[in-house]
């Protein structure tokens, strides 16, 4: 007699063995075999990625789910610490998408950082940050969790600064740390708040006994949080810059996982959140903003992984909204949709990238449509799913998510914005698409294009399967925890096939004359609003640098150590005491006169004083 | 100068002192004043520098001013009661009036000013002189008159050691600066000789051996100044050594011997509910730490850069008599273990 539980919880624990042992040895032995990559972390990652379908496929046909709850690491009087993972429905479905999608990009790795002499420390690298993230999504607790926070954060940092004697790169990875820093306060905030408040970071009692206090404070930190870690407006810029970092990295971290796990935080604590009515209406507002700002950036920019980013940004900024929505499940819905496509996205540019040697620009592109029929299929396959094209994987989880906004009663600004970020969305993917792989090259003319290597092209078939198959396959399994409406009139339920399809319409007549075009200048300042992102990198990375300098060197420096410490403390004993030391000594000039005019009035005063 | 002379007016230094000692009339410690400057004078102008001559002038006219006010007061003390005796002297105007005859010729603050210019035109033999043995004839007759809450003395006091903290400051002269601090060390001495007299004629003690011990080294050395000092670690390297503790002892740190009077001259100080005076006496003891300091910074903690004929005069015998060197070295720094034995020895 077997129990599942018991099943699962030993099967998870494999799992972080299996992902931990390549770390291990490496700290622990000398060099590593050249080759060890392909030997030891990619084999790791695929077995981690079967094992992880037990406990998928016993949670789908049972419903197990598992707390384990380990050893107690610290304690006070009244508050404990200890280590507590938690594998729910979240946790158990994201597992195997995020290994599976961490096996196709250590695959096209292989090929794609081939001639790096450190290809190995590259893999340590990416090991560690998935361990990390594992880490967070199976935190039971809030430290627990903040522990994977900060992991996957140092990793981005190293990982984006990997190319790290381009001083662009070494500013990008500093540009990530310090907006999620930034997004750190929040976390820690609440963390504080919860301490005080609640006297427990585990989950459970933390829902629970949360009952009748204001939880505002802490659910705005917790957005915070989300906002840095997700890249929402206001601490987006690192998203577009982590760009620096290779392809794998921009694949892995900043498209499937690292960028969600702010998302994933609030789906954990959505019965926090949801207590909340202002921090909802934060979310959906800022979610909204964020969507339609960064479609907007990636309509005019010239860089693909850039554009692939704004457009991770603003898929992102979508699933802020629907927390906004109080609809926790479908965000986790999408989340798990966007890795697929995402990252597939993510590698076909590599791809792209590699056989033009280099050029990331598209206008540089062009009709690789014949010489990389797999990288252009998939690229349009991704392309397709991101936008929601029906029954692919995006769809599933787009269109529920936009008819829960549409039959919903919240807010119709961030509807209105959500709907055409969606527009915009179809806009860039044909762009993109149009500029990519159609019409003609205006690449160099001798460039290695090519993808025989089928460390490339196994990679991508299998995300491909998993962009077209994962939407049927994740929603005919689980069942949705909210009643979803089912009934609306036909226009709402249709809406967001209709919006696409215009997005995709109007770019199609933007494009499509482009050489009987009378008019050639377009608005120029719209597009330079949009090419310099909205203008805002430029002013806060200045401003706020400055200011924090400026008040540093008034207050800290001037005002305290030169001044109170310096000029009122020890110095002041030489200004006060040197005019006197000069009277003392000019005195003496040399004349008796002085002396026994002292004298005189010395016993004239004595005298005087003792009569009177 | 021949030897006869010179014994002869050592003698007389000698007896001047002792008829000041002695004396309870004041005519007789009048006389023995005047023998002191009279026989001193000789001995200033010995080499017939003009700048010695010139001390030597400046000093003949202030000693001399203060002795005839100190007979002034003395004969008309005689007129209004009718005895000359120097214990008997009760009335706040001449006792006010004697002791700033006798400060001028201590040289204490304010009637200070004499004493750097008069130790500037002395050699260091004559300056040891002046700065030990004349103080004591005044120094008696200060303690005899017994004024009882006089505000005056702690004044003269406090204003000595004061001034002989910030004068000394601005000074690179040797001579100089051992004149303020022979200011500033019987300001001390005033301080609490209306409370103890056997604890000023401690400091007294202290004081006198410390200068000598300081004169005495400056002599070895040939400095004059805070510039010579530089290259004195090559003409006895030993005597460099021991040179700041003999300095720190004067500005009364522990465990030297110079901080014996001021430790017990405070306690006294504090019994006599006389807290701000002795916090200020304190404070002001910092300033001449300080110039303190730079003489022994120049002499032994730095090296100044010297050139190769500068090394080995330290090979040479020293025409100096050493052994009085030794004794007073000693006194000054390895007394403070016996402070018990000297206050049970000073107690009157």
């Amino acid at each position: 007699m077997w129990f599942p539980a018991s099943v699962l919880t030993s099967t998870l624990i494999i799992i972080f063995f299996l992902l931990g042992y390549p770390v291990v040895t490496t700290l622990v032995s000398g060099p590593v075999k050249p080759g060890w990559a392909k030997t030891h972390v990619k084999p790791a990652v695929k077995t981690a990625f079967f094992v992880s379908l037990i406990p998928l496929f016993l949670f789908v046909n049972e419903g197990v789910e598992v707390v384990i709850a380990s050893w107690n690491w610290m304690n006070t009087m009244t508050f404990d610490v200890g280590i507590s993972l938690k594998f729910d429905h979240y946790s158990l479905i994201f597992t195997p998408v995020a290994l599976y999608v961490s096996w196709a990009i250590m695959e096209f790795a292989m090929w794609y950082m081939q001639d790096d002499p450190h290809m190995d420390q590259f893999f340590k690298y990416l090991l560690i940050f998935l361990i990390a993230m594992i880490v967070l999504v199976t935190a039971n607790n809030l430290f627990q969790l903040f522990i994977g926070w900060e992991g996957v954060g140092i990793m981005s940092f190293l990982l984006i600064g990997w190319w790290s004697s381009r001083a662009d790169a070494n500013t990008a990875a500093l540009q990530a740390v310090v907006y999620n820093r930034v997004g750190d306060i929040g976390l820690i905030f609440a963390l504080a708040w919860m301490v005080t408040n609640l006297n427990s970071w585990e989950m459970q009692q933390v829902f629970v006994t949360v009952e009748g206090f204001n939880v505002t404070p802490p659910a705005l930190g917790l957005v915070l949080a989300a906002a840095g870690k997700s890249a929402q407006f206001g601490l987006h810029p690192w998203l577009p810059s982590a760009m620096e970092g290779p392809t794998p990295v921009s694949a892995l971290l900043h498209s499937s996982t690292m960028v969600v796990a702010g998302i994933f935080l609030l789906i954990r604590m959505s019965p926090l959140l949801e207590k909340s009515p202002t921090a909802l209406t934060v979310c959906l507002c800022l979610g909204a903003l964020t969507a339609l700002f960064t479609a907007c950036c990636a309509l005019t920019h010239n860089d693909l992984k850039k554009v692939i980013a704004f457009s991770t940004s603003s898929q992102l900024g979508l699933m802020m909204v629907t927390i906004g929505l109080n609809q926790p499940q479908l965000a986790f819905l999408h989340i798990c949709m966007h890795a697929f496509f995402k990252a597939m996205l993510f590698l076909c540019s590599g791809s792209i990238i590699h056989s033009l040697g280099g050029e990331q620009d598209i206008r540089k592109m062009g009709a690789i449509q014949r010489q990389t029929p797999w990288t252009s299929s998939c690229f349009t396959i991704g392309s397709l799913a991101l936008t929601g094209m029906p029954f692919l994987a995006g769809f599933f989880s787009k269109d529920a998510i936009i008819e829960a906004m549409t039959t919903s009663h919240l807010n119709a600004w961030a509807l209105i914005l959500t709907l055409i970020a969606t527009a915009f969305t179809a806009v860039y993917s044909l762009r993109l698409i149009y500029f990519v792989v159609m019409v003609n090259p205006r690449s160099m003319a001798i460039s290695p294009i090519g993808e025989g290597d089928p460390q490339l092209i196994n990679p991508l078939k299998r995300l491909a399967w998993g962009s077209i198959l994962a939407g049927l396959c994740i929603t005919l399994n689980v069942l949705p925890f909210k009643t979803p409406v089912m009934s609306m009139p036909p226009v709402l339920k249709l809406i967001a096939v209709i919006v696409t399809v215009l997005g995709f319409l109007t770019a199609l007549w933007l494009i499509a004359p482009l050489g009987a075009r009378t008019q050639t200048t377009l608005s120029p300042n719209m597009h330079r609003f949009t090419s310099m992102l909205g203008f805002y990198p430029a002013l806060v990375h200045r401003a706020t640098p400055k200011l924090s300098l400026v008040w540093g060197q008034t207050a800290a420096d001037q005002m305290i150590d030169q001044n109170w410490l310096e000029q009122v403390g020890p110095k002041a004993t030489v200004t006060l005491n040197k005019p006197l030391i000069t009277t003392t000594s000019n005195i003496q000039q040399g004349i008796t006169k002085t002396h026994l005019t002292l004298f005189l009035l010395a016993l004239i005063l004595v005298v005087s004083m003792i009569i009177f | 100068m021949s030897p006869y002379v010179l014994v002869l007016l050592l003698f007389t230094l000698g007896l001047g002192t002792t008829l000041a000692f002695v004396s309870s009339h004041w005519l007789l410690a009048w006389v023995g004043l005047e023998i002191n400057t009279l026989a001193i004078l000789p001995l200033m102008v010995r080499n017939h520098h003009p700048r010695a001559v010139e001390a030597a002038t400046k000093y003949f006219l202030i000693q001399a001013g203060g002795a005839a006010v100190l007979l002034f007061a003395g004969v008309t003390n005689a007129w209004l009661t009718g005895q000359w005796g120097i214990q008997q002297a009760t009335s706040p105007i001449f006792i006010g009036v004697i002791s700033i005859a006798l400060a001028l010729k201590l040289g204490l603050a304010p009637l200070h000013s004499w004493m750097p210019e008069v130790f500037q035109g002395l050699d260091l033999n004559t300056g040891l002189v002046l700065a030990t043995w004349q103080k004591l004839a005044p120094l008696a007759l200060l303690f005899q008159i017994q004024p009882a809450n006089s505000p005056l003395l702690i004044f003269l006091g406090l204003a000595s050691t004061l001034i002989g903290g910030w004068g000394g400051l601005n000074q690179t002269q040797l001579r100089k600066i051992l004149a303020y601090s022979s200011i500033a060390q019987l300001g001390w001495v005033v301080l609490v000789v209306q409370f103890s007299p056997s604890l000023a004629t401690l400091a007294v003690l202290v004081y006198i051996v410390a200068a000598a011990a300081t004169f005495i080294i400056l002599k070895l050395v040939k400095s004059t100044n805070i510039n010579m000092l530089a290259v004195s670690w090559a003409k006895s390297p030993a005597l460099v050594a021991m040179a700041p503790l003999v300095f720190l002892s004067l500005a009364g740190l522990p465990p030297l011997t110079g901080f014996m009077p001021k430790w017990l001259i405070i306690e006294e100080l504090s019994k006599q509910g006389l807290g701000p005076a002795a916090t200020l006496a304190v404070l002001t003891a910092l300033l001449s730490l300080y110039y303190y300091l730079r003489i022994t910074y120049a002499m032994t903690l730095t090296m100044f850069p010297n050139n190769f004929s500068g090394v080995p005069p330290w090979r040479l015998r020293p025409l100096q008599l050493t052994f009085p060197l030794a004794c007073l070295v000693t006194g000054t720094i390895s007394v403070l273990p016996l402070t018990p034995a000297a206050i049970a020895l000073v107690a009157l």
